[in-house]
């Protein structure tokens, strides 16, 4: 798994590209509480390149919006794939976290 | 113990399965170099051999190997070993690396490789898990055995028979993909009516099995004729801890009115029910609430279904997901076991047995089968 950080106009991009899994669990916390740290930060992370998530990454995804929302700000994913779509219907927990359809419209209206 | 690790800190242990000579002495001589003892083999046989004896922390694996390949030498180490395992290939088409990222490799490396950047990988990965893990040299051996104890408990907090409910037949099966796992089910029958349990703990291995122990004790505790208030009890007890852990659990818990076949029920978040009906037709049950562990205030609704005489309820977790390929899949596979077993221990053992050896998941199956009138 490979996360890339970047600033899209106020909001923070994190890209993740593998697999969210156990084994790439703690450095999505870790880049995401390092895009929180400021404060107030707008973050999306980018699921394109995330083919597949378990239960270990949906916990992460978890524990990284209790950071965001700690810090004063809150996280958001774009760009879901069919099977991390599966994870989260199934679930129910698409209801937490919407799947938005682009990382620009990720905070549209809000 | 086949390797003796110097005195003050158990050494490292790398396995470098390759059948190119140059690269795996190449490899060798990089991983000596950070200080793993190494271990070769030449091809895929050859290393999971030497996996199972010298139980290395980190593999090594080429994808084209003379006799099996890479995948299913991959498949068959995730077997028995959490070692972290790279992917050395020429293969770097995706589709093959996401075949071996989906048999459970950690990470790939296309060839050719830069020695510099595989030795930085290796020295990123072990540094993260030299922080994860606790302080203090914990022998192999000593851990083999803990496992092997760990697993018996959690078979030991199965239910270990079915209640007696008559015109009814129950039963559950619950294969761990490691020593142990975070899928647990669990029956109570009490003053006529019978509760019964599916939950998966997030997660694998030990971390999860701990979760689920912890909620299994819980919906015990809390147990009651409401699933309602037997859920919302439960998360007052368990809730806190989970939410504290960034961890969840997706909970199926149904109480059954024997005589009249009314199944009251809360799906917080598995989604994984069906009920079968007698001319094999398969409805999903409705899931509409979060798991256990994403809130602290219980938000869910009980749901209300009959069982008819000749219909069973199937919960299973979501490894069976997994095998079969898919939720539609999943409800074939259901129905076409459900309609060649004779019993619900039948079709509990041919549900469970759907994945074969090579799951990656916990699976666990629950059926409860109601007599034809």
């Amino acid at each position: 798994m490979r996360f890339t950080t970047s600033t899209r106009g106020d909001l923070v991009e994190i890209a993740a590209a593998g697999k969210l899994n156990m084994a790439s669990a703690s450095e999505l916390r870790r880049v995401v509480a390092e895009a929180a740290a400021p404060g107030g930060a707008r973050i999306v992370v980018n699921l394109a390149g995330t083919e597949f998530m378990d239960s270990s990454g949906l916990g992460a995804l978890v524990g990284c919006l209790k950071t965001a929302r700690g810090a004063g700000g809150d996280l958001r994913i774009a760009n879901v794939q069919e099977q991390v779509r599966m994870v989260l219907e199934l679930t129910n927990m698409d209801r937490i976290f919407t799947p938005y359809p682009s990382v620009e419209t990720a905070y549209d209206g809000v | 113990m086949p390797h003796s690790p110097a005195p003050s800190l158990p050494q490292r242990r790398a396995l470098v399965i390759e059948d190119d000579p140059d690269i795996r002495g190449l490899l060798a001589m990089l991983l000596q170099q950070r200080g793993f003892a190494v271990a070769e083999a030449s091809g895929g046989l050859a290393g999971v051999e030497s996996a199972a004896r010298s139980e290395p922390d980190l593999v090594i694996l080429d994808m084209g190997l003379p006799d099996i390949d890479g995948l299913e030498t991959c498949r068959r180490l995730r077997r028995f070993t959490n070692a972290y395992v790279m992917v050395v290939s020429a293969h770097s088409q995706e589709a093959d690396l996401l075949a071996g990222l989906q048999e459970g490799a950690d990470d790939y490396v296309a060839k050719p490789f830069s020695a510099r950047e595989l030795g930085a990988r290796i020295d990123a990965v072990f540094r993260r898990r030299r922080m994860a893990e606790p302080p203090g040299p914990v022998r192999d051996a000593d851990m083999d055995d803990e496992q092997q104890r760990a697993a018996a408990v959690q078979r030991g907090l199965l239910p270990r028979s079915a209640p007696e409910v008559p015109g009814y037949g129950l039963a559950g099966h619950c294969r761990p993909t490691r020593s142990v796992g975070g899928d647990f089910y669990d029956w109570h029958l009490q003053q006529d009516q019978l509760t019964v349990t599916l939950a998966d703990a997030m997660g694998k291995g030990m971390g999860a099995a701990l979760l689920a122990a912890t909620l299994r004790s819980a919906l015990r505790g809390a147990h009651g004729p409401s699933p309602l208030r037997t859920c919302a009890a439960a998360l007052d007890l368990a809730g806190p801890d989970l939410y504290a852990l960034d961890a969840f659990a997706t909970v199926f818990h149904a109480v059954l009115d024997p005589g009249s076949g009314t199944l009251r029920y809360v799906d917080a978040g598995h989604g994984l029910a069906w009920i079968v009906d007698a001319a094999g037709g398969a409805r999903r049950l409705g899931s509409e609430g979060l798991p256990f562990g994403i809130e602290a205030e219980a938000a869910w609704e009980e749901q209300t279904e009959r069982l008819l005489p000749g219909e069973s309820l199937v919960a299973v977790s979501d490894g069976f997901l997994d095998a079969t390929g898919g939720i539609d899949a999943a409800a074939v596979r259901i129905r076409a076991e459900l309609a060649a077993s004779a019993s619900a221990q039948d079709a509990a053992e041919a549900l469970a047995a759907v994945a074969g050896d090579a799951a990656r998941d916990d699976l666990t199956v629950v059926v409860l089968r109601r007599a034809a009138a």
